[in-house]
């Protein structure tokens, strides 16, 4: 097991590789895109708004938003970036005549998408705490559920690269899967005010029981409480995803 | 210079000279309804350059596959090392490189940043990967486009990388697969001389081709394959003396000819008369009887050549080699 682990490693390190060497231009929209998307609704939409949950909607919105970039870089790494590697660039090719398997592939991919995911929520919630819009206290808790909420979404990335037929197919898994998920996951408005089917469904999402706990900590709120809610059902999301995505993604690393 | 090129195998590889590398008995391969590979089997001895000879879809790529456990072989025995690939891959593939048949290189990264991408992936010491990755470059004449990006390079570069990228882990066994095609003839000889250079270093070779004479010049045995069956195998020698020793003389395609040569061979079992999409020739034993034949009929060949593996393909499976290539 530890010999796989390096051997994942060393493919994690490509990826990392080749992250940095654009590291500014690669980390900046990641970082941008949810900034704009807080300053767009929290300031234009919250003047209209007086309160949400007894906070101004700036900062109800905040947490959720930090969150969910973990659950965006992780969908577009594991769906159009593995199927670019491995269709267009076909890097694995090359790649698994050294000793690194499919499984070590596929753990090497899954580490990459988790350390992403957690890097990127962390950075998100630097640049709100230094905005003044999130509590610092629980700050560690944000990387460990960042890189939960990775592994769930890229999970979910890579069973629609096990499926999809070409790259414009990811196109529907966006619109279907991704895009409803991401807006009923309780980022932009709680979940305890809609109808019973759909909060049903919201328990269902991963990402709902990340943003939960993002929620709890980056408010400071009911830590302890959250984190027994929402804990255990975003852990037997992750260990029921991961080896099941593993498992279909493999035929396209080994015939 | 004479050391550290000898000609001769390594001592060790010549004290276990009929060592086998690399033992496949009826192995099988199917891809949904296609059967790849119909029970393949052969050896590779150590420090031996074995081919495997066949057009496009023959199942020689399948066969390399199998052998570095990038697929799962359908049934048979086989072992790489004395090691099974479907469960020790791992081990298998920490002594033997690969020249893909795609180049498969990373275009995301440079030219010496690939290789030392892969030096990491073969676990080879941070502190060699360097001083490794540009002696390499350097043998492949590359080390002047370190820094340059994959696209900026030419078809014949690329495939020297991919050469340097097989080369990398110093392997015991190095497997060609289809290593030449595409390119112009200066790369081919280059890379040819590369593959000659590593069997005298005592390296066994697998190589995969279309081109007969890639396998006629650098193989020691070959088996001919087609729809995934092995036809016959032997050295390039034998199978053309056994299947169709000679001599070959080529004419442009003519109805008049045609029928005399037809007929000409029909009258003498020596002879063997023959259409390709180059046009007619006809095969005799020997050059002198050749000679014979082309003034008694008052012939105007266009080429005149020792019969070859082409040759021997044609007589076996009924079908030219390069036809579809």
């Amino acid at each position: 097991m530890l010999e796989t682990l390096r051997l994942s490693w060393r493919l994690t390190l490509r990826h990392w590789d080749v992250y940095r060497q654009n590291l500014l231009p690669n980390i900046a929209p990641t970082v941008s895109d949810p900034v704009f998307f807080l300053l767009a609704l929290g300031i234009g939409l919250g003047a209209y708004l007086h309160e949400m949950e007894g906070r101004t909607y700036l900062h109800f919105l905040a947490p959720g938003l930090a969150m969910a970039t973990a659950f965006w870089t992780a969908f577009f790494e594991s769906s159009y970036g593995f199927f670019i590697r491995h269709t267009y660039e076909g890097i694995y090719k090359a790649v698994l005549t050294t000793p690194i398997g499919p499984r070590e592939v596929i753990i090497g991919e899954f580490i990459w998408v988790a350390l992403k995911g957690a890097g990127m929520a962390s950075g998100v919630t630097l640049v709100l705490l230094v905005a003044g819009v999130i509590e610092w206290v629980w700050l560690p808790l944000v990387p460990v559920t960042g890189a939960l909420i990775a592994l769930t979404c890229g999970s979910i990335g890579f069973i629609a690269t096990a499926f999809v037929k070409n790259i414009n197919q990811f196109q529907t898994v966006y619109a279907l899967v991704i895009n409803p998920v991401f807006f009923f996951s309780g980022i932009f408005f709680p979940i305890g005010g809609t109808p019973a089917l759909i909060q049903v469904l919201v328990w269902c999402s991963p990402l709902y029981h990340g943003v939960r706990i993002g929620q709890a900590a980056l408010w400071n709120e009911a830590v302890p409480a959250t984190l027994l809610l929402h804990g255990p059902p975003l852990l037997a999301f992750t260990a029921i995803l991961v080896p099941l995505a593993g498992r279909l993604i493999r035929p396209k690393l080994y015939q | 210079m004479e050391a550290s090129t000898p000609t001769a195998p390594r001592p060790a590889a010549a004290a276990h000279g009929d060592e086998t590398i690399v033992r496949c008995r009826d192995v099988h391969k199917s891809f949904g309804a296609i059967q790849a590979v119909r029970g393949a089997s052969f050896d590779i001895n150590r420090g031996e350059c074995f081919g495997l000879l066949g057009p496009n879809g023959a199942g020689k790529s399948t066969i390399i596959s199998l052998i570095y456990g990038a697929a799962s072989r359908g049934g048979g025995d086989l072992t790489v090392f004395g090691l099974d690939p479907a469960t020790r891959s791992r081990r298998i593939k920490e002594r033997l490189g690969v020249v893909t048949q795609d180049n498969a290189l990373d275009e995301d990264m440079g030219v010496r940043s690939n290789m030392m991408m892969y030096a990491r992936c073969l676990g080879i010491p941070r502190r060699e990967r360097r001083a490794r990755v540009d002696a390499l470059l350097e043998e492949m004449a590359l080390l002047h486009r370190a820094d340059a990006t994959i696209k900026a390079l030419s078809g014949g570069m690329q495939r020297r990388l991919v050469f340097v990228r097989a080369l990398l882990g110093r392997p015991d066994l190095l497997i060609l697969d289809e290593p030449t095609t595409g390119l112009d003839p200066a790369v081919r000889l280059l890379l040819w001389e590369k593959v000659r250079e590593m069997k005298r270093r005592g390296v066994t070779l697998l190589l995969t081709t279309h081109y007969m004479d890639e396998a006629e010049r650098l193989c020691d045995r070959l088996v001919i394959m087609d729809q995934g069956a092995i036809r016959a195998g032997g050295s390039p020698r034998n199978l053309i003396r056994e299947h169709c020793p000679g001599m070959v003389a080529h004419f442009d395609p003519d109805p008049d000819l045609r029928r005399q040569l037809l007929d000409t061979a029909e009258a003498d079992a020596s002879l063997h008369f023959g259409e390709d999409s180059a046009g007619l020739y006809i095969r005799a034993p020997d050059l002198h009887c050749l000679d014979l034949l082309i003034r008694r009929l008052g012939l105007n060949p266009g080429m005149i050549r020792p019969a070859n593996l082409e040759d021997v393909f044609l007589a076996i499976t009924g079908k030219e080699l390069s036809a579809d290539a």
